[in-house]
């Protein structure tokens, strides 16, 4: 069923639809928020309300967007909220640039071979547990859901540039911190 | 970005469409083998998800009557209702202790007095107490 199609049926009550549209869209709203809120039990209920306002609001969608990035829009701002009333800051390695700096990343050290593949995986998971919640939330939307990065600015209402810039230097990051945390020299 | 900042740029992202395509990584130089192992972690689910009856407890939720819907309001309704009537109750308890000593003598003057009369009319008052605490009760029971 088509976007189109699938709005019509929920706005006609007709039944499972409902059910339907959140099926098809919780593995987004789930990443959006739950990246950016971090406890899974808040991220639940966030999603929960996610829907419910997507229920009540969805005689307003006008088709202008993707129904997946107006319904990502949703989860992103009552996220956004949340964050904003527990005073958490959302962005934060805007330019320590002493931590992303190319220069500091190590050259031709074979990391690789050096530890086991799952140590690594483990020690960077941690690393992007570090990220502040925006960093995070960008890099599994683009690599997880594999959206473009002009679909990442409509839901989040960021320039392109800023998300390419946030995308280039959380990786840059997480690569000197990869390296960093296994005691290479750089 | 300047142009180190470009080239890195680029290898990050051949390094995720290398992981998306899943090419061979043996003629990959070490920086784009980091970043492989980046794209691959990230590409990997997310350990917590949602209940497996998300989509069905959301809906749900929409059909459940409106004391469901707002538990919230319903239990701070209450609340409020249980503070008021301690309120209430303290009250009464104040102005009986202060002024008891002087409505007691006027009480029993009006008793030996009191007809049949009287008593109907004190009877069916205490008839439409209970009148109206069962209706009350009917639809509370109800839901």
């Amino acid at each position: 069923m088509a976007g189109r199609d699938l709005v019509d049926a929920v706005l006609a009550g007709r039944p499972g639809a409902f059910e339907r549209l959140v099926r098809e869209h919780q593995g987004l709203c789930w990443h959006i928020i739950v990246r950016l809120v971090r406890n899974p039990e808040d991220a639940r209920e966030l999603c929960q309300d996610t829907f419910l306002r997507v229920h009540r609001c969805l005689h307003q969608y006008r088709h202008e967007s993707a129904l997946k990035t107006w319904i990502g829009r949703v989860a992103y701002s009552i996220a956004l909220r949340h964050l904003e009333r527990r005073r958490i800051p959302i962005a934060g390695l805007e330019d320590d640039d002493g931590y992303a700096a190319i220069e500091n990343v190590g050259g031709d050290f074979d990391l690789e071979a050096a530890c086991a593949d799952e140590e690594l995986v483990r020690h960077l998971h941690a690393a992007i547990e570090t990220l502040p919640p925006l960093q995070r939330m960008l890099l599994t939307l683009y690599y997880l859901e594999e959206l473009p990065i002009v679909q990442i600015a409509a839901i989040t209402g960021l320039a392109g540039g800023t998300i390419k810039s946030h995308l280039f230097r959380s990786r840059l990051r997480l690569r000197n911190a990869l390296e960093a945390g296994k005691g290479v020299a750089v | 970005m300047n142009d180190a900042d470009e080239h890195e740029w680029q290898a990050q992202e051949r390094a995720l469409q290398a992981e998306r395509l899943g090419l061979d990584a043996t003629d990959d130089d070490a920086r784009l083998r980091r970043y492989r192992l980046l794209a691959r972690t990230l590409r990997q689910p997310l350990p917590d998800t949602l209940p497996l009856d998300f989509a069905s407890q959301v809906a749900a939720r929409l059909t459940a009557p409106p004391a469901e819907m707002a538990p919230v309001s319903g239990r701070f309704e209450s609340i409020l209702l249980g503070v008021l009537a301690g309120l209430l109750v303290v009250c009464a308890a104040v102005v009986l202790a202060r002024d008891g000593q002087a409505w007691l003598p006027a009480i029993r003057a009006t008793l030996p007095a009191a007809d049949v009369q009287d008593l109907r009319w004190l009877l069916a008052f205490v008839g439409c107490l209970g009148c109206s605490w069962l209706l009350w009760q009917g639809p509370r029971r109800v839901h």
